[in-house]
Order: structure tokens, then sequence, then C-alpha cells
């Protein structure tokens, strides 16, 4: 039932699990929990830097880019407003069809090459009559689309500007260079300054070196020039991949690509768009911040182990150390009072309840005792009372007195023996007595029997003098001497003899023996007495047990189960021999 | 011939104890007997015994306390202790009371009369040694006293007597006590008190009480009461002294009182 018991209480303890196991774990989670979001919030505070850090970059670098062109091409506007008011192109568009010859488109030619002196980066500047005929800077790298040059299409926007620069690319369409570079062309109507009525179109190519050359210049190697049509311009060739449509706008689009930002935005009104790439660096990552972070982190995780320990030294520990010296108290039987010192009051408090409580079963327990002490010395009283020597031995006296009196000493002698015998016999308190004292009770014992048995039964004393003092335990030979009557010498019908010896053996141990001329035991009698076990003796008659007893009295104060050796031959002689080691420790001699 | 006292409450006890043993072989004899230790108190000086077996269990002053109070008045008494062996532990806790021997009961008369030689050579041996000795010192205190002043003595031993006169209802009352509260010797002051008033010291003590006693009786009082309040709170040992003072028993005494006064 107890194991039971334990152990139900052992799996209660299981599934409730311990509070410190509970705090440790609550501790883990906390920790865990605010590591991960501390990571997360790190991650997202990083890369939103990150990006607009490199927002801010793109911003920055497309404006500027945007602001280099838009000007670099209203410069370019300029210079093709000088062209178109130079006498000799004047000249050329002016004159009629017919008059048109290589002279006059020369001439032209020589006036726009010596305005474009001042100026690099031109390619070609084309002035276009109205009759198609073409005065042209480069005539041989390009290459015309004639038919494309007699629709409307390519000039419409051109004539609707009335006069403005409208920017378009590769010629508006009707020219290719050959070798398949780009360029970017400013239109213009011209009219006549005099009639004001239009005369032709002047288109001036402008060299894609010249923003090459602008971006060198500006550093930004990150950035990819795409025309409206969605053809490579200028720039950095890598990003061209990542150019799509949405990106025409006037505002500036950015979009993610996993390795880069991609920034897109469209010149007002130039047919340009301008990429750009930029990497997320390190060098967004807000440091400072995330240091904070981490000592705070550092901080917190402290505080959150500080709290844990506090909690396990100062509650969990104490409540353990109080269950423990409960348990202790508990195997060791003893109910004492706990002497812990308890941290706080309230564990204080739980160990006082508990003082308080074993004080209480302490009590409880002394009375009980005390009130079973009381019944037992009452019992035990009334049993001394019963048996009390005192009046035995008075009587003996005054019935002693009365034969002396009288004459009859021999009934005095054997009241003294009487009386001899019994104040060793009924003796309390010692267990060990000598040899002197063991062997004075069986002589007592046989001269009180021999008054009965007088002529069957002789005895023998063979007691070496150094044994006399030997300590043995109280009443061993009397039972065997008994024996030796009832069992022995009475049976057989005849004269016997009794000899008891008393011998040290040269190993210190004593031999004490008990001989006698009756009948004898089988073997089978004799290994059933040695070998006789406590929960086979009630099975058995009583006979033998006086004789068991005896042995095993001896075996429990030697320590020792080869204390005897019983000698016999059936219808001859029985000698139980004890060899008894000297305990004289525990001795306790008198007399 | 050594002088033996047997102080048993038990009277066949010390019936059987002067029959069973050979006394005159042994060069002794029992010269008296006491059934408590109060009893053998009062009358030791008397009898001046040299062994006294005493029985550790008695009414009114155990073996124990008497042994207390005999070996402070005689140093040299041989006092043998007779006990049943359930008290024999008891007995031996007082291990540092100089008793000569621990014997149990019921006696076995081999056993005591071994003691008894054994007492005897102890007794054979002080008695040479010991003679001289207290010669001397008897002489010593003789002639101390006998430098006092005669009259000054004469008066001490009325104060003495006056003072048993005030206080003989104490049963602690004794010569021993009586000899230490003066600053005597026991010895020196039975002699002088025998000398100077003419009668025992014990005697003139007994006759105090018994006088009391006589009247207390004529009331009709009961005879452990009357003990009692003349400083015998034995009842055996009272009855035996008022027979011996009175010539009648407590009972017959006040029978025959109660007709007198008729």
């Amino acid at each position: 039932m107890k194991t039971m018991g334990m152990q139900s209480e052992n799996e209660i303890n299981k599934k409730k699990g311990s509070l410190s196991r509970a705090i440790r774990n609550l501790f883990l989670v906390i920790i865990l929990i605010v590591a991960v979001s501390f990571c997360v919030s790190v991650y997202f505070i990083t890369e939103n830097e990150k990006r607009n850090y490199a927002i801010q970059n793109a911003y920055k670098a497309l404006m500027t880019l945007s602001n280099t062109i838009t000007s670099k091409l209203s410069n370019y506007s300029e210079i093709s407003r000088l062209i178109m008011t130079d006498e000799r192109v004047m000249t050329f568009l002016r004159a009629d069809t017919e008059n048109v010859d290589n002279g006059i488109i020369n001439d032209a030619r020589y006036g726009i090459m010596e305005i474009l002196n001042v100026k690099q980066g031109v390619d070609c500047v084309m002035i276009i009559r109205e009759d198609m005929i073409i005065a042209a800077t480069e005539p041989i790298t390009y290459e015309y689309d004639t038919v494309y040059m007699e629709s409307d299409e390519w000039r419409e926007d051109i004539y609707n500007a009335k006069g403005r620069a409208v920017i378009t690319l590769n010629s508006s369409g009707i020219a290719q260079k050959k070798d398949g570079s780009k360029v970017v062309t400013i239109g213009r109507a011209i009219y006549d300054m005099y009639t004001q009525k239009r005369t032709g179109i002047l288109l001036m190519n402008i060299s894609m070196d010249v923003f090459e050359a602008d971006l060198r210049q500006l550093n930004l190697n990150n950035i990819c020039i795409v025309g409206d049509d969605g053809q490579y311009l200028a720039g950095n060739k890598e990003f061209f991949e990542y150019y799509d449509t949405d990106y025409n706008s006037e505002n500036i689009i950015y979009r993610n690509t996993g390795k880069y930002l991609i920034s897109g935005l469209k010149i007002s009104n130039v047919p340009i768009i301008l990429l750009q790439a930029s990497t997320y660096g390190n060098e967004a990552v807000p440091y400072a911040i995330i240091y904070v972070m981490i000592i705070l982190l550092m901080i917190f995780m402290l505080e959150t182990l500080y709290v844990r320990a506090f909690i396990t030294r100062n509650i969990t520990n104490p409540v353990r150390q109080l269950s423990a010296s409960m348990e202790r108290n508990k195997k060791q039987g003893e109910l004492k009072r706990l002497e812990d010192e308890m941290p706080y009051s309230e564990l204080d408090m739980l160990k006082n309840d508990y003082n308080n409580m074993i004080d209480h079963v302490n009590e409880l327990i002394d009375t009980l005792v005390e009130k079973e002490k009381t019944l037992r010395k009452a019992e035990l009283r009334v049993l001394q009372e019963q048996i009390k020597p005192h009046f035995l031995y008075n009587s003996l006296e005054t019935i002693g007195f009365f034969a002396l009196e009288a004459g009859a000493d021999k009934v005095y002698d054997s009241l003294e023996t009487l009386g001899s015998f019994y104040r060793n016999f009924l003796s309390k308190g010692d267990r060990v007595i000598t040899v002197r004292r063991e062997v004075q009770i069986v002589k007592d014992y046989l001269a009180l029997q021999k008054l009965r048995y007088g002529d069957i039964l002789e005895d023998i004393y063979d007691i070496s003098e150094d044994t006399m003092d030997f300590p043995v335990p109280k009443l061993i030979l009397q039972p065997l001497v008994e024996n030796s009557i009832y069992h022995g010498i009475r049976l057989k019908g005849e004269k016997g003899t009794i000899k008891i010896s008393s011998h040290l053996e040269n190993t210190g141990v004593i031999r004490l023996s008990v001989r006698d001329t009756g009948i004898g035991m089988s073997r089978e009698q004799i290994s059933r007495v040695i070998n006789l076990s406590q929960k086979d003796i009630g099975e058995n008659g009583e006979s033998s047990f006086g004789l068991w007893g005896t042995i095993e009295r001896v075996r429990i104060y030697c320590g020792d189960n080869n204390v005897v050796n019983i000698d016999s031959n059936q219808g001859e002689y029985t000698e139980i021999i004890f060899f008894i080691k000297d305990m004289r420790n525990e001795i306790t001699t008198e007399g | 011939m050594y002088r033996v006292m047997i102080i048993d409450d038990e009277e066949s006890a010390r019936k059987l104890m002067r029959v069973a043993i050979k006394w005159e072989t042994l060069d002794m004899e029992v010269v008296g007997e006491a059934t408590s230790g109060i009893e053998a108190i009062n009358i030791i000086d008397d009898l001046r015994p040299d062994i006294v077996f005493v029985d550790i269990s008695m009414p009114f002053m155990d073996g124990i306390e008497f042994t207390q109070i005999a070996t402070d008045r005689y140093p040299n008494l041989i006092i043998i202790i007779m006990t049943a062996i359930d008290q024999f532990e008891y007995a031996r806790k007082c291990v540092s009371m100089p008793v000569f021997e621990y014997m149990l009961k019921p006696m076995v008369r081999a056993e005591i009369t071994r003691v008894l030689e054994k007492a005897k050579d102890r007794l054979d041996k002080d008695s040479r040694e010991g003679k001289i000795n207290a010669f001397l010192a008897d002489a010593a205190s003789e002639e101390i006293n006998n430098d006092k002043n005669m009259t000054i003595e004469e008066d001490m031993s009325v104060q003495i007597k006056k003072f048993l006169e005030d206080n003989f209802t104490d049963s602690r009352l004794n010569l021993a006590f009586v000899a230490q509260h003066f600053g005597f010797s026991s010895s020196y002051l039975s002699r002088k008190f025998k000398q100077d008033i003419g009668k025992n010291f014990v005697e003139y003590l007994t006759e105090l009480r018994m006088e009391k006693a006589k009247k207390i009786a004529g009331t009709g009082e009961k005879m452990f009461i009357t003990a009692e309040k003349v400083g015998i709170p034995d009842p055996n040992y009272f009855s035996r002294c008022f027979k011996k003072y009175t010539g009648m028993s407590y009972t017959d005494f006040q029978s025959g009182f109660g007709e007198v006064v008729r």
C-alpha cells in the first residue's frame, strides 16, 4: 500500500511538473521569443534602411542625370536655333527646288559645321526641305528610309510644335546609322524669318558619347539609358535587361529585383528612360541602433537570468530544502522540528506550520506512549505481584526455620537448594553469567531432581578451573540437563549418569558439554534439532522445543550458526556440546 | 568472640540466620536483632557489633540509609547487605558505600560462612593494627576533654539532658546526632552522659519517649500515631520498647489504663 502511494505521488509530481522546471521553461520561452523578435525586427529595420538608402541614392543620381541631360539637350537646342539662322542654311532653304545644287547644299553644310565646331557631340545635322532635299553633315554614315520620309507621321509632332524643339530618337525614324549606333534627335520645324512660312525641318542627331561622357563625369556607372522604344542607348548595358515599359513614367518607379533596387525615370519631354540599379550595401545598415538594441537585449537577458536565479535560490531551493528535510525526517522515523533558515516569511510560515504539526503529532504520540506505558506497567505489576519472589523466599526461610527447629536438617538442606536454584533461575537482568553460576544452577537443579529420582540419577562434574569465570548466556545447561533426564535417562528405565564438562579449547572457545547415558538420539532426530528453523517449530511436538530454543539462543548470542554438536549412539549415550566464543565485551559478571 | 547484629524486618529471616549458622565454630555470637534501620540505629550504641547483616528493603529506614548513618559513626563496622535478586542492581548502585559484601537472599549457609570467614580475617587484622591507634586516639580525646573545666562539663551534660527533653519527639534524634550537635565523639558523649546523669543515653531517651507515649496512650490514640508522635516512627520497634518499658503491650496498657480511669 505504502509503495503504491509513493508511486502515485511521484506520478502526480511528474504530471504536474516541478515549479523550477516550469520556471526554467518559461524563461527559456521568454528568451527565445525575445531573441527571435529581436532578430526579425533587426532584419526588417536593416532591410528598410537599406532600401531607403538605396532609394535616396537612386533618386539623387536620377535627378542629377535627368537635369544634366535636360540642360545638355537645351544647349543643343540653342545651337540648332543658331543653325537655322545661318545665312547659307537660309539660302539653301529659300532656294527653289530646281535651283538647289551641290554648291548650295555644300554651303549650307559648311555653314552648319562652322557652328558645330564650337560644340562637340553632335553626330549629324540634317536640314530637310519641304521637297525632301536634304543637306546633312554626315551623308555617308546614314541610311535613309525614303519611303517613311514621304509619310507625314514622323513630321506631325515636329510641325505641331510650331518651331519648338521636339526630341526623338534616331533621326525621328527616317535614317539609321549604318553602324547601328543610336542617336538622340532634336527636331524643329524651320520657318522663314521674313515670310514666316515653314521651309523645312532641322534634325540634330546627338551622339550617345555625350551621355556616356556625362555618366563618366558624374561617376554613375550603375545607370543604363534606354530609349522609350526599348532600345539600349548608353550607360551600363548590364542593367538593360531590367527595363520594361513600366518605367516610362515621369515619376520615379522603384522596383526590387532581389539583387538590386531598380529605379526608373522617364525624362520629361525626352524619349529617354534612365534606369538606375542600386545594390543593398552595408553602408546603410543602422549599426548604432542595432548595437543599442543588442545591449538592451543583453541587459534583458541578464535580468531574466537573474530573476530565474533569484526565484531558484529564494523560492524553489528553500522549498526543496524544506521538502528534503521533511523527507529526511520521515525516513529517520523521528519527528524533529526543522531548523533550516528560510529566506522569506512566507516560507517561514510553511516551516512553522510544519513544526507546529510535528509538535502536535509528537504530543499525541507521547500521550499515546505514556498511556501505553502506564498500561504496561500496571500489567507488569500485576504479573510481578503474582510471582513475587519475596513471598517465595520468605516462605522458604520460615519453613526452613521450622525445619531446623524441629531438627529436620535434611528438609532445610532441600529448601536451601530450592532457594538457591530459584534465586539464580528467576533472576532478571543478566543475560550473560559466568560458568560458575551456570554450573551452580545445574547443581541445584540436579540436587532437587535427585530428591525425586535419586535412585536412577547420578551427576558428575568436570569443570576446568580456568573456565569458571568464562561468560556464557544464562540458562543454557539446565535445559540440556532437563532434556537428558526426561528424554534420555527416564525413558531407559535404568540408572543413568549425567556428566557436565567445561574446558577451554586452545582457540579460546569454551567447550561446554552435557553427556547422558540415556536412550540416545537417532540421526534424523539430531539433524532435525540442529536444522530446525523457526517456522517448523510450530508443527513439531513441544518435546524438542526446549533443546532447540536453547541452541537458537546460543546461536544468536555468538552470531554464528555453527555452535553446537550433538553426538549420540542410540541406546548408549547422547552428548550435546556447545562451542561458545568469549563475548566478554558484553559481559556483566557477578560473584 | 566477634559480635554480630542482624537487621531484617522479616522475623523468620532473623531467626533462621541465628539457627542455621554455626556461630560458635566461627568464634562469633549474635548479640542482637533489629526490625528496622531506626531501631538498629537506636540500639547499635549499646550492642556495639563488629558485623552487621542488613536487609536492604525495610520500612522506616532501609538498609542503604542505615549503612550511611552507621558507617559515619563506626567506620570499622563490617556491613553485609542482604538483598533479593530483584534489588541487587539497586544495591550495586550504592557502590560508593563501604559495604563489605552484597549477598543474595534467600541465604545459603555455605556462602554466609565463607563471607563470615573473610570478615573474621579482616577483623583480626584490624584489631592487630587498629588497637594501638584506637587506644592512642581515645587517650588523646580523653586528654583534651579532661583539660576542660569540670563544671562546664557537668553543665554540658545538663544541657544535653535539657536538649533531649526539648527535642526527643524528633525521630532523627539519637546519640550520634546529639554528639555531632554538641561537638563530641559518640563514645565520649555516651560515657560522659552515663557518668554525669547516671543513666545510659539511649535508656534516657527511650524513657522520655515512653513517658510521653504513656500519656498519649491514655487519650486512646492509635499506636502507630503515638509512635510517630514520640519520635519512633517504626510501630513494631515502638511496640517492643513500650512493652519492655511498661511491662505490658500497648493495647493492654490502653485497656488497663481505661479501667484505672474508671
